[in-house]
């Protein structure tokens, strides 16, 4: 049994092959035949994967080949001009900026007022009744159509408890409860799992925010402790609004995008 | 792992071969069609068996990476312990973890996701959810990649690592680089271990068998061990301390005496005394090597006392292990790869006294005990003073006499073998017995083809008295031919028979021609059966030639063979159809006469236009209309979009259905 790099040994001890180099270089030089040869004839899914990773590779070669051929031109320089720059014959004026100051909270607070906010989704399809209700059958002859079951992603609080089954008119099934959605932070640019705490409005109606649906556009409040953002007083932010941006029940979870 | 064999485990795929393998294997073992109008149970368990079916693969395949590479704690401490020295134990343990989480989180997600795909309620809903569930597992497989290539590296390494089963005997081999450590287990074994003059040649573990009265002896060659503190030592002299540590083995410390390998006697005294700790309950021997360059007694009074104090050192190892105290005569040998002189005598000690070592302890052991207990040697009681020698009669006593004397004048060949170093390694020359005119030819080598002839076609000492035999045989067999011939032209033939026998010849010759004629393009052209008779060979009239040509008269013949084929036109009479035909009518041949003298008359047809009364029109202009109607509608679309016969527009050159594509088989050279 050959121990050890025995491959390296033998290569030291023998050397190569008398016609070992000019084999590897014909053999490098058929690749590119071969590949060609499978880029023609290969056929279905194996066809279109090989011809787009193909075309990526193409474009690359493209874009690096282009580069190197830069050639030296003279091009007009242009310079930006920078942000509070003054032509020379209003230099040695003193400018007083006056701007407004308002606090944060302020601005909030009659943001509120107004019942408007800015939001990422600001249209969203509607759905449709019968697209959220699946009626149930119940009864001893399956005849009463009172029951309706829920087929979108719904959120219940930690201390939910169903209503007495004879009595409850909305089905939320569990599989379709969630409880963590993946929020982005738009400026850090990275999503964090998060708990959520509530359903605070969907825009499709108010029953349906009664009801804790999450479609696309669901305004949700999540607990962002995990990001550790402080208010200007001092006190530790821990729940925050986020804005759902995909479809939950095609996708099985709660992609959302933070509200700052 | 009992045979401690990393050859067997299976290739580790790259993150991205991985995924494209498993999703290749459940696009292509999954059913692939699927319709928006099939019924939504069916929807969804088409969707949840994709899911369910690359959950399985990943599994599987996870799961065979994570039982077949070793686990450090269960194999036994040696191995772990080298294994931990090349590898890291900790790097090891956590890119195992990683791929077991890797596996648990692609379950978790495809339970998940079979869950939802229950509430799925429409094609589209039910394929995005297999597509989110696929993706999620390969998203895992992606971030695991990392851990994959550093297993597969790993794999690749331990494959090349020498099996050392750790129980057996063992012999180990330690001391400076460049003392002869490799070139001593390249003369006793037959490992091929790289021999150079520069420091660290040996970087691994080498392993070699040799055999020692009827046993098997592991050697092991280690790399060599410079005189360090413990924590700076690099990872190659660790897997040499890592095997002194372990393995319950012999021990052959090397010295160089001569100091060729660039480091003094002094300075391999110092590695020895500070390596000594490991050399405990071992049998020890010290071998000075390189005695051809420096012999042993020569060496200097300080270098002669270095020597002996590690002769002491090893001295008390024979002392631990029951020897006697004065019983040198293994612990401190020299030898000399070079001219090979002392190096069977050195293998020979060390096996010795761990074969020694070994049985003791298994002398010492429980088991053994079990089994002495069950042993008994029955002496019978002595039932009087009477002494009772054995019996032996006086021919057997002259006979072993006899035998010994006989024994001790002649050297057996076992006695020779014994001497150059055992069954495996000495050879003995079966030609030195050879008897031949001349005795320096023993040694030749007998080759095989000589001047264009098979030498041993003439290895026979009668080889000239057969050839004599041979060319008087040949002799008399030719006489005896010419004489046959001469017997079968000697017969007399009458001038009838030999006409006869001509004419015979020349049919024969004849038949044989056409036959050959057929025979040849009886393969390029179709043989037609011989009812169609297409050469028109068999005809009466060639029937009557023969015949007459054989003095017969054919007439007769050639009547009963007209009168018998088929499809000869009969001059029917009345008289010879109303006596075959008896279920006919008899007025059918009068019928038949008729019609054909008759000549037939047209029959006569409407004009187009006019009106038929139970058809429903109300004039004739109204059923011309009706018909170029049913005319119109009939009529071919010019789907063409010609004008006329003449127009030979093309309305696409080149549409695309035509010249673009790949063909599952062929070229695509025409379009």
């Amino acid at each position: 049994m050959p121990q050890g790099d025995y491959i390296d040994l033998h290569r030291k001890r023998y050397g190569y092959r008398l016609d070992h180099f000019e084999r590897k270089r014909k053999k490098e030089a058929r690749e590119v035949h071969k590949r060609s040869q499978i880029a023609q004839k290969a056929l279905g899914i194996k066809g279109k994967m090989f011809a787009k990773k193909r075309y990526a590779e193409k474009a690359q070669m493209k874009k690096t080949l282009a580069m190197h051929e830069e050639s030296s031109t003279r091009r007009k320089v242009d310079d930006d001009v920078s942000k509070g720059a003054v032509p020379a014959y209003l230099l040695d004026r003193e400018n007083t900026t006056r701007a407004k100051v308002l606090s944060n909270t302020i601005k909030q607070k009659r943001k509120e007022k107004a019942g408007k906010w800015e939001v990422p989704l600001p249209k969203v399809r509607p759905v449709a009744e019968d697209e959220m209700f699946k009626v149930l059958r119940t009864g001893k002859r399956k005849t009463k159509q009172w029951k309706r079951m829920i087929t979108k992603a719904t959120f219940v609080g930690p201390a939910f408890t169903r209503k007495p089954p004879k009595y409850e008119r909305f089905i939320r099934p569990s599989g379709l409860r969630f409880t963590k959605a993946h929020v982005t932070h738009p400026e850090l640019k990275c999503t964090f799992n998060l708990d959520i705490i509530g359903v605070k409005k969907n825009p499709n109606g108010q029953m349906y925010t009664s009801l804790g649906v999450m479609t696309r556009g669901t305004i949700i409040e999540v607990n962002v402790s995990e990001l550790g953002l402080v208010t200007p007083a001092g006190k530790v932010v821990w729940g925050k609004y986020a804005q759902v941006t995909n479809n939950p029940e095609n996708d099985g979870c709660i992609n959302a995008v933070l509200l700052v | 792992m009992v045979q401690y064999n990393f050859k067997n485990i299976t290739v580790v795929p790259n993150g991205k071969d991985f995924i494209d393998i498993i999703l290749s294997r459940t696009q292509r073992q999954t059913p692939t069609v699927v319709h928006k109008g099939y019924a939504i149970s069916r929807l969804r368990q088409f969707y949840m068996r994709k899911v369910k079916y690359t959950q399985t693969n990943y599994y599987d395949k996870l799961s065979t990476i994570i039982d077949e590479f070793p686990r450090l704690d269960d194999i036994h401490p040696f191995y772990g312990d080298l294994l931990h020295v090349l590898y890291n134990k900790d790097h090891y343990k956590l890119a195992l973890g990683q791929i077991n989480t890797a596996r648990n989180l692609i379950s978790k997600i495809a339970k998940d996701y079979v869950r939802l795909l229950k509430y799925g309620d429409s094609l589209y809903r039910c394929k995005c959810l297999k597509v989110a569930a696929l993706g999620r597992m390969c998203t895992v497989i992606k971030r695991v990649a990392p851990s994959l290539a550093y297993l597969e590296q790993i794999r690749q390494h331990m494959a090349r690592l020498p099996s050392i089963d750790p129980n057996t005997r063992t012999v180990l081999i330690c001391g400076y680089p460049n003392v002869g450590k490799s070139s001593f287990i390249n003369k006793i074994t037959r490992a091929d271990v790289d021999v150079q003059p520069y420091a660290f040649t040996t970087k691994s573990l080498f392993v070699g068998h040799t055999d020692y009265k009827y046993l098997r002896y592991q050697v092991i060659d280690t790399p060599g061990i410079l005189d360090r503190p413990f924590e700076d030592r690099n990872i190659i002299e660790m897997c040499s301390i890592t095997a002194l540590a372990h393995l319950r083995a012999a021990v052959l410390f090397f010295l160089d005496i001569s100091g060729s390998c660039g480091y003094t006697i002094a300075q391999q005294a110092a590695l020895f005394h500070s390596i000594k700790s490991l050399f405990m309950n071992k049998p020890l021997t010290i071998v000075c090597n390189k005695t051809d360059l420096q012999p042993l007694e020569s060496l200097s009074e300080e270098d002669m006392k270095l020597v002996m104090e590690m002769k002491a050192e090893a001295m008390k190892t024979v002392v631990g292990q029951g020897g006697e105290p004065t019983d040198d005569q293994g612990v401190l040998l020299t030898m000399s790869t070079l001219t090979e002189d002392g190096v069977i005598a050195v293998k020979n000690a060390a096996c010795e006294r761990l074969l020694d070592q070994r049985v003791e302890i298994k002398m010492k052991s429980k088991k053994i005990n079990d089994c002495l207990n069950r042993f008994h040697v029955a002496i019978p009681k002595p039932r009087d003073q009477k002494e009772r020698p054995p019996c032996i009669p006086q021919a057997v006593l002259e006979a072993k006499a006899k035998q010994a004397a006989e024994k001790e004048k002649r050297k057996t060949e076992k006695d020779l073998e014994n001497e150059n170093g055992g069954a495996g390694v000495y050879s003995a020359s079966l030609k030195k017995n050879y008897i031949l005119a001349n005795d320096e030819w023993k040694e030749d080598v007998l080759p095989e083809i000589l001047d264009g002839h098979n030498v041993y076609d003439f290895i026979d000492p009668d080889i000239l008295q057969r050839l004599e035999e041979l060319e008087q045989e040949e002799g008399l067999r030719q006489a005896e031919e010419v004489d046959d011939d001469f017997e079968m032209d000697g017969k007399e033939l009458t001038p009838e028979e030999q006409q006869a026998l001509a004419e015979i010849r020349k049919k024969k010759s004849l038949l044989i021609q056409q036959h050959r004629i057929k025979k040849s393009t009886a393969e390029s052209r179709p043989i037609v059966p011989r009812k169609f008779d297409k050469d028109k060979q068999f005809t009466t009239r060639r029937m009557g030639r023969q015949l007459s040509a054989l003095g017969l008269d054919p007439s007769k013949a050639i009547d009963r063979a007209r009168s018998r084929s088929r499809g000869r036109k009969r001059e029917r009479s009345p008289a010879n159809d109303g006596g075959d035909a008896m279920d006919m009518d008899v007025d059918t041949p009068n019928k038949r006469l008729r019609m054909r003298s008759r000549s037939r008359s047209r029959s006569v047809s409407r004009p187009p236009g006019e009106l038929v009364p139970g058809e429903g029109f109300r004039d004739s202009a109204q059923k011309v209309k009706a018909q170029k109607l049913a005319k119109k509608s009939s009529k071919k679309r010019n789907k063409d979009a010609r004008r006329g016969e003449a127009d030979r527009v093309i309305p696409t050159l080149k549409p695309k259905h035509l010249f673009s594509g790949k063909r599952s088989s062929g070229k695509t050279d025409r379009r």
